[in-house]
């Protein structure tokens, strides 16, 4: 009798404990992330110009379909979404497993160089980006040579290979970046059931389906989660790579959602309901992503 | 047939390290060319070098702006670290329906835009006093839904045992948490210590608003105020540039072992 | 070894994050900040020191925010000797921010309603003026009855800072479009400066279509995606983007679908190349890529860092439309001017300041001119003889007398408060007349945007 309930004040000793573990990151978050997503939400419903602003209901989530240049955003965003991540997040694992390979010479020179772009400041790598894509830039230099472009072609000046480059970039900037969660995920993951494995016959490839993937589970939802809001808040690369051209043609919805608030006349309304499309498209993509992924075995 | 097939994987692992090292090594050749050869596009090293040093020391404080963005950086990642950990662990070794839930709830926290967040943010920062200092610096971004995820993602393949084990010896969370969790977590540590060192150091919208005087400018604002005005001195701006990357590069290659190979790996 | 490290790390956090509170106190830099720091979560907002980072009220210290070393934070410094000679106790505190910051900043502070943060004076681009001071009537102080003379100043320039009638700038830098050309390359082609000259567009396309075929160099290039050079164009006959009850313009400007067409004749014929960026815009001069260009007279700094080059320029000025009624062969694109904000404790000082030295002192001028080469709006400056100075690196010329020359003759236009949103919906507009597009199907659409973004 006396043990159950022992062990009944136990789990609720932990249960205290557990919660005494998170309090500190939470209250910091309330106050630091919800309190101000709160008043955001309320101007949502707002709308005027500057400080003189009247309720409006939903108008400002309506308007945002209306809006050409939004709707646009909001395409090219999709866009970025459905062919950077799986690209990018695949070639980080492969990466990955690729360099935590014991015999592997030169690890810590190939793992830094791959990290590389996403510590490289914005200013140059735009600069060097929009110089290699250039009608006379190295690219077009390379291309010709080949005999696969008879003149220069401007990359940044057609819609298509404009949002390519972008693409090409993210892709550049953040594989990296994913990679350094792979290789830290790895860790936990015993050597010797690969050296098994590899007596067993199994090939690289067999190796890193059957047992690198479903062991990085958790990790890989966490880049994709990452990535999936990462991508729908992009800002940097439309703003200083191609600057949302050519004609709107790469301009994301935090680009959008940054001119509507600083570069044109502040309307902070609308802003704050296009900033809630993008919670509530990332909290859907996420759900989904934690549905699939977050489960314990 | 190995031979070819390793050959192969150095290539791959050469020619991925080629374009990833590239753009860097335009920026520090570029820092030693006057800025009429950077903006030609000449990638051969110049002599210009001290030169650019001197006008970039005489028309910047990047003694200031170092100092500043190592204060801000550390004390950061640090704080960072020691909140987001906790929470990670707290969520995931002693997991309910409860925490599951708050864990999604918190992770709504990233998902707005900052531009939509920042003036409620600012209006409560002002009144508190908080411009133009660390504090008013860090705040917002110690406790970030990412680290979080990171530590309870990781915590996911802490052996349970081991803690059963350890509250047998009498161990208390808190003890448990410092003496066991965190060193076999070592690799996970030095990865969130990397990325969140680098977000920090790169972080631009909110030091922008909150920082207000020459006193108090960051690497990053530094650089921006060299791209401002009628011209710009592109020797200069990529010294500047080149400057403010090396850290994380530094802070990544010393700390790359330790999460590409840990603990696990060791105890062979 | 490893582990030390990592103990040690763990070590540092946890004292750290024990003495959280003692740290912080410890770093601040601005002494009146310092005590009221003390807990983020508890603070309470004392607002008896609310004036503490920004304006210094009561005694003689203004802080300004403005952006660059050489040119408008130099000529501060040198306004802050020429006013220290009457008030040897004055001080500024000029605190360097880019333009896109200052934006940023005055946005942010003005509509979370707490202004305190506010610099006393801040350097605004024209272009964004009107803007401004309509979404943050609040934030800026009336300069009318300042005792400013701003009839000592260009009135197209002046036009800028004017909201419903007064006056909220104190015009600075001059954004005069001037026309640069390569004497080397024309001469190659057999042309020189002078057959550029009050000339019309079609003129400059024959010319520039010649000087392509024998020398191989467009004779402009600019930024793909920015609308400088339509609005240049525009500015020259008078026009501009809104009528005089600020609704957009674009489909029956008559101007500026002349002004579209000239454009998209001007990349069709090669005389005019696009490039993607800024960067390489300011390359293509200097690398000799193409043989001059048309901007606001600013671009003369970054063209002389072609020291190699220098001689071989001529300054003239744009050509002109050839069919509209109002044109001119004079223009304006960019120049800042300076605002007093609302959050100024000592507006007489801050008036009596700048009304002399940036709006009263010849002197002041002919000391910043010759080192930072900023050309003033200032009328009376014109007359001195600094400005009337050869120089050497454009042929000999007395450029500065000449540009302050066309800065009086720029029709003046109205940038209008949604200026950004139609400047890009006409950027967006060109981009795809270039590309083959229809120019009026164009305008409809930009007008549109703009309409849709002023809520109509």
């Amino acid at each position: 009798m006396s043990q159950p309930k022992r062990k009944l004040t136990l789990n609720r000793r932990h249960n205290l404990i557990g919660w005494a573990f998170l309090t500190p990151a939470t209250l910091l978050i309330v106050a630091m992330s919800f309190f101000p997503m709160f008043k955001a939400l309320l101007l949502s419903f707002k709308t005027g110009i500057g400080v003189k602003m009247q309720w409006t209901g939903i108008t400002n989530y309506v308007r945002m379909f209306q809006d050409g240049v939004f709707v646009q955003a909001l395409k090219n965003t999709f866009l970025y979404l459905i062919i950077q991540v799986p690209i990018m997040l695949i070639l980080a694992l492969i990466l990955a497993s690729m360099l935590n390979d014991r015999n592997l010479k030169f690890k810590g020179l190939f793992r830094t160089a791959i990290f590389l772009p996403c510590a490289t400041s914005l200013v140059s790598y735009s600069i060097i980006f929009r110089s290699l894509f250039a009608v006379d830039g190295f690219i077009n230099a390379v291309l010709t040579k080949l005999g696969i472009l008879s003149t220069g072609y401007n990359f940044l000046a057609h819609p298509t290979s404009a949002r390519i480059v972008i693409i090409l970039a993210l892709v550049w900037r953040w594989t990296g970046y994913n990679m350094v969660f792979y290789l830290s995920g790895l860790q936990n993951i015993e050597y010797s059931v690969y050296e098994a494995a590899k007596i067993d016959g199994a090939s690289a490839f067999q190796a890193f389906r059957k047992i690198t993937v479903p062991l990085l589970k958790p990790t890989i939802l966490l880049t994709a989660i990452m990535s999936t809001n990462g991508t729908l808040q992009l800002f940097d690369e439309s703003m200083n790579l191609t600057n949302g051209g050519p004609a709107n043609a790469t301009v994301t919805m935090s680009h959008y959602i940054y001119n509507v608030s600083f570069k044109y006349v502040p309307n902070f309304g609308y802003a704050a309901a296009m900033s809630y499309l993008i919670l509530i498209l990332v909290a859907v993509l996420a759900y989904f992503q934690m549905k699939v992924g977050d489960k314990r075995d | 047939m190995i031979k070819i097939r390793s050959a192969c994987r150095y290539l791959f692992l050469i020619i991925a390290s080629l374009i990833s090292v590239f753009p860097l090594i335009w920026m520090a050749i570029s820092a030693t060319n006057t800025s009429v050869d950077v903006v030609a596009g000449r990638m051969i090293p110049g002599t210009y070098l001290v030169q650019n040093f001197k006008n970039l020391l005489a028309s910047q404080d990047v003694a200031g702006a170092m100092i500043n963005s190592f204060k801000y950086s550390v004390t950061l990642t640090i704080l960072s670290l020691i909140v987001c950990s906790l929470a990670g662990y707290g969520f995931e070794i002693f997991h309910d329906r409860g925490k599951d839930t708050v864990m999604s709830i918190l992770l709504l926290a990233m998902m707005v835009p900052f531009a939509s967040t920042m003036i409620p943010l600012f209006q409560m920062f002002s009144k508190a006093q908080l411009l133009n200092t660390t504090m008013g610096f860090i705040l917002p971004t110690i406790s970030t839904p990412f680290l979080i995820m990171l530590f309870r993602q990781s915590a996911r393949s802490f052996p349970h045992d081991i803690i059963e084990a350890a509250r047998i010896d009498g161990l208390s969370e808190v003890g448990i948490f410092f003496r066991m969790f965190f060193p076999t977590m070592r690799s996970t540590y030095a990865a969130a210590m990397t990325i969140t060192f680098m977000n920090a150091w790169n972080s631009y919208l909110w030091p922008k608003v909150i920082m207000q005087d020459n006193a108090s400018i960051t690497m990053p604002m530094l650089v921006a105020n060299l791209k401002e005005g009628y011209v710009t001195d592109y020797g200069m701006l990529m010294l500047a540039v080149l400057m403010c990357t090396i850290p994380t590069i530094i802070i990544f290659f010393l700390l790359q072992k330790s999460f590409a190979e840990g603990i696990t790996g060791a105890v062979k | 070894m490893k582990k030390k490290v990592m103990v040690l790390l763990l070590t540092a956090a946890m004292v750290v994050s024990a003495i959280g509170c003692g740290s912080k106190a410890a770093d601040t830099t601005a002494p009146a900040a310092e005590a009221p720091a003390a807990d983020a979560a508890e603070a309470p907002a004392a607002d008896d020191a609310a004036a503490d980072t920004a304006a210094a009220g009561g005694d003689n210290t203004l802080t300004v925010w403005c952006w660059d070393p050489a040119f408008n934070i130099y000529a501060m410094q040198e306004a802050e000797k020429v006013y220290q000679k009457t008030n040897p106790d004055f001080k500024l505190n000029i605190v360097e921010t880019p333009w896109e910051d200052i934006q940023t900043k005055l946005t942010t502070a003005a509509s979370s309603g707490d202004l305190s943060s506010m610099p006393d004076i801040m350097l605004m681009q024209d272009n964004a003026f009107q803007k401004n001071v309509i979404s943050f009537p609040d934030a800026f102080t009336d300069l009318t009855a300042s005792g400013i003379d701003y009839s000592q100043f260009g009135a197209s320039k002046v036009a800028y800072s004017v909201v419903d009638g007064k006056n909220y700038g104190v015009p600075f830098d001059n954004g005069a479009v001037i026309a640069c050309y390569r004497t080397d390359v024309l001469e190659e082609a057999g042309f020189t400066a002078a057959d550029f000259t009050d000339i019309t567009w079609s003129d400059y396309i024959a010319k520039g279509k010649e000087v392509l075929a024998k020398t191989g160099k467009p004779l402009l290039s600019c930024q793909a995606g920015e609308s400088d050079v339509i609005m240049m164009m525009l500015q020259s006959a008078g026009s501009s983007l809104f009528d005089a009850e600020g609704n957009p313009s674009m489909v029956d400007n008559a101007v500026l679908k002349e002004v579209m067409q000239t454009y998209a004749e001007l990349v069709q014929s090669g005389v005019l190349i696009e490039v993607n960026d800024w960067d390489q815009y300011v390359g293509s001069i200097t690398n000799s890529t193409v043989a001059g260009t048309i901007n606001g007279c600013w671009i003369m700094a970054s063209i002389q860092t072609a020291a190699d080059q220098s001689g071989k320029w001529a300054i003239t000025d744009m050509p002109k439309l050839d069919k509209a009624s109002g044109a001119t062969n004079y223009s304006n694109n960019g120049g800042s001017s300076w605002a007093v904000t609302s959050n100024c404790k000592n507006t007489d000082l801050a008036f009596d300041f700048l009304a002399k030295t940036f709006a009263g002192s010849v002197e002041f001028y002919e000391t910043i001119l010759p080192s930072s080469g900023a050309l003033a709006t200032y009328l009376p400056a014109a007359d001195s003889t600094v400005y009337a100075e050869p120089q050497e690196f454009f042929g000999g010329e007395p450029v500065f007398a000449q540009i302050t020359e066309f800065a009086g003759k720029i029709p003046t236009n109205n940038t209008g408060v949604y200026y950004y949103e139609a400047r890009d919906a006409v950027a967006v507009a060109i981009t795809n007349v270039v590309a083959g597009a229809d120019i009026d199907a164009e305008l409809k659409t930009a007008e549109d945007t703009v309409n849709f973004a002023m809520g109509k």
